[in-house]
């Protein structure tokens, strides 16, 4: 560990474990999910960086959404999404979730993620190489420290709008809403 | 003319085939005969049901189902590789109705079903004939060729609103 | 056992439904089952495809020739070479293009080594499963290594794009050769380990034999192909039934085994990565000079004339097929891929989890080598 950043720890405690502990939730959702065994294993090794999957998504706080979304897809993210612990950070893989992507004409993939569930970071390509994951995940760091991955706040506070999003692809979802806009959400 | 496609027109003498090429041969047909054909066929050596697909043929008001079918077992009376047969249905696009195949494939069962959801042909007497791939309803279904998949994206996708600029 | 046999039928054991993925630490893939078991029992499975369906067909009615390179190789993630090489063939049989002989060459090596490469990434979600990490690192830095090569050939690390109509996009880089004779001879020397570590391991072998059983017939009866079939025992490879490329001119043979269950499965694959090793060496010796690849015509304004073609190949997964219409335009009329996990993960595995555990489901499945794009596309 840096020597530099003793102050940091002592100052921030939570910050920065939650930094040097981003536990990825298990959950294919695309084709980006390719490079994912290579960058943990090994020869890349995500380990190193603090990153590892795990099972469920109550002992997740990283979501990476690897690759394009198709409809069938989004319900599990927003489940998915709406279960893990917050702080809870989203990073989209690929060029698919940034706006749709080769499959922009596609009656089946939605274009923009961001419209139905706020995301922190992309990284842009097709297929992101390990490094360019590792680069994304030493960003979200320093988004972290500046306090600008704050993409689970900015859900709580626009629920109603993002929800509306939802439910204009779904209809009535089948789960109710998760902050119902009284004071005991916050 | 291929040794399957005589025992074919020697057994049934209203269908015709014709040979592509030296790897495919064709089997024009009408769908009265298609439980018959695949029995005959798949006593005859071709087990093996590679594909149901269907091509959407709209000025001409037909939906053609494609069936493919080869052998699992080389036949060792013909030499070189053994053709893949092609059978082709014609159906009305109006309403297209055949009966199913599950009857003498198994494995017609999902290519059924997916057809079904793309072509909106319907299989009698498919136990299972509910969406496979789809999430939502479509008005036609998405792989006719009067689904327009770009306005479709432009109508129903790109209308919602950005939560954040 | 015993015990738990009585429990299972007691009258106190009720069926319930139970969801296994889209998000599921044993699912491999977007890809879910739905289970209805009894105690651990499973009494019926239904498999519920979907989460990765992105309308290849209809999108590729909209893209000219050329432009569908990109959709069609990310058809299967894992193996993107074999989509390459069925939609050229399929345009070549269709536009009367020739392949030069050195074309071919080439294009069966790049195809065995992304056999290697999607073979070793399913002996890394296999044998992760089963607890043996050592061995799933090992298969993931070998597969890396051949990307590696894929890298210095076209610049991706994935997805490739090297086949094209009429051969390959440029010949091989200098050199070249040597590389990929020295990277086999690394993952060549390994597998005296990977054997001692894994294949001949007791935990394997008590795992996985009896585990998912499908018979020959039984397989043939759901249109089975690829290591499905061979591990039953049926000696069928559309490489030796339905020769493509140079395959019919180099010596090589077809692995079988008898029992149908997951240890001859896996075990078939093994085999097939060694075989395809060895055939990537007796064609490096072979391969002969000249041209590697044909002129293709401006692909801005390339019209095919009307036509239509069925092509068949054996990808790492069985029996790959492409059903191809063209009209006479700059696009296709109807594309639709005859993919060899359709069956596999729709039928097949419907029928292998009847009656087996919970706990070897995820077993069953990547046993089976389903890959979940490739069944939605």
């Amino acid at each position: 560990m840096d020597r530099r950043q003793l102050v940091k720890w002592l100052k921030e405690p939570l910050k920065m474990s939650n930094k040097y502990s981003l536990h990825v939730v298990y959950f294919c959702t695309g084709c980006g999910i390719i490079e994912i065994p290579p960058s943990i294993t090994a020869r890349w090794d995500a380990e190193r960086f603090g990153v590892k999957p795990v099972a469920t998504p109550r002992q997740a706080n990283l979501f990476l959404i690897t690759g394009y979304v198709s409809l069938k897809t989004l319900k599990p993210i927003i489940r998915t999404y709406e279960q893990m612990p917050e702080p809870k950070y989203t990073v989209a893989l690929g060029s698919c979730p940034i706006d749709g992507g080769m499959y922009w004409d596609s009656y089946n993939t939605i274009n923009h993620l961001d419209k139905y569930i706020p995301i922190d970071g992309y990284i842009a390509g097709c297929m992101p190489r390990p490094e360019a994951i590792f680069t994304g995940i030493t960003h979200l760091w320093t988004l972290i420290d500046e306090g600008k991955a704050d993409g689970y706040e900015r859900y709580r506070e626009r629920y109603q709008e993002y929800r509306s999003n939802q439910e204009r692809l779904y209809g009535q979802l089948e789960w109710p809403p998760l902050y119902t806009g009284r004071d005991d959400d916050v | 003319m291929s040794k399957v496609g005589e025992e074919i027109t020697a057994h049934f003498p209203e269908i015709n085939t014709h040979r592509i090429d030296e790897k495919r041969v064709e089997v024009n047909t009408d769908k009265g005969y298609l439980l018959s054909l695949l029995n005959f066929l798949k006593d005859g050596g071709y087990d093996h049901l590679g594909l149901i697909s269907c091509v959407d043929r709209m000025e001409d008001g037909v939906l053609q189902l494609v069936y493919v079918l080869s052998r699992y077992a080389q036949d060792e009376s013909v030499p070189g590789p053994d053709p893949t047969l092609v059978v082709k249905i014609p159906l009305s696009r109006e309403e297209p109705t055949i009966v199913s195949s599950m009857g003498v494939f198994i494995n017609a069962e999902p290519y059924e079903r997916e057809l079904y959801e793309m072509f909106g042909i319907d299989f009698t007497g498919h136990p299972r004939l509910d969406p496979l791939f789809l999430e939502r309803d479509y008005d036609i279904p998405p792989l006719r060729k009067d689904f327009d998949t770009r306005r479709y994206v432009t109508e129903e996708f790109e209308t919602i609103p950005p939560v954040e600029d | 056992m015993e015990i738990l046999r009585q429990r299972d039928t007691g009258p106190t054991t009720r069926e319930l439904e139970l969801y296994f993925g889209p998000q599921h630490l044993g699912m491999v893939g977007n890809f879910s089952i739905t289970l209805n078991v009894k105690g651990d029992r499973i009494v019926s499975a239904e498999a519920n495809p979907g989460y990765l369906h992105r309308g290849f067909e209809k999108l590729m009615e909209e893209r000219n020739w050329i432009q569908n390179f990109p959709l069609v190789c990310r058809v299967n993630v894992i193996e993107p070479g074999s989509m390459e090489m069925v939609y050229s063939m399929a345009v070549e049989d269709l536009a009367g293009i020739e392949v030069p002989e050195r074309g071919e060459y080439i294009r069966c090596i790049y195809l065995e080594l992304s056999r290697v490469a999607s073979h070793l990434f399913g002996l890394w979600a296999y044998s992760k499963m089963l607890g043996f990490e050592t061995v799933g690192g090992w298969a993931m830095y070998h597969r890396d290594l051949i990307l590696d090569l894929f890298e210095e050939l076209t610049g991706g690390r994935v997805y490739n794009i090297y086949i094209w109509p009429g051969g390959v996009r440029r010949d091989l880089p200098e050199g070249f050769i040597g590389r990929v004779k020295r990277t086999l001879h690394e993952i060549g020397g390994k597998v005296p380990d990977y054997n001692k570590t894994f294949f001949e391991n007791r935990v394997f072998h008590e795992r996985a034999r009896g585990i998912g059983v499908v018979g020959k017939d039984e397989a043939k009866e759901m249109g089975g192909t690829g290591q499905v079939l061979r591990a039953a025992g049926q000696e069928y490879d559309i490489r030796k039934v339905d020769p493509y490329g140079v395959y019919d001119e180099v010596d090589w043979e077809v692995h079988t085994r008898e029992e149908g269950d997951a240890y001859s499965r896996i075990m078939v694959i093994r085999d097939e990565m060694i075989e395809s090793v060895h055939m990537v060496f007796k064609l490096l010796k072979d391969i002969p000079d000249g041209p590697a690849y044909n002129k293709v015509p401006n692909p801005f304004k390339w019209r095919i004339p009307e036509g239509e073609t069925y092509v068949r190949l054996e990808s790492s997964r069985g029996e790959l097929g492409l059903y191809l219409l063209s009209d006479g335009g700059q696009r296709p009329y109807r594309a639709h891929f005859r993919t060899p996990s359709y069956p596999h993960g729709l039928t097949v595995l419907e029928k292998a989890l009847d009656g087996e555990s919970i706990s070897d489901t995820g077993n069953i499945m990547i046993s089976l080598y389903v890959t979940a794009p490739e069944i939605d596309r």
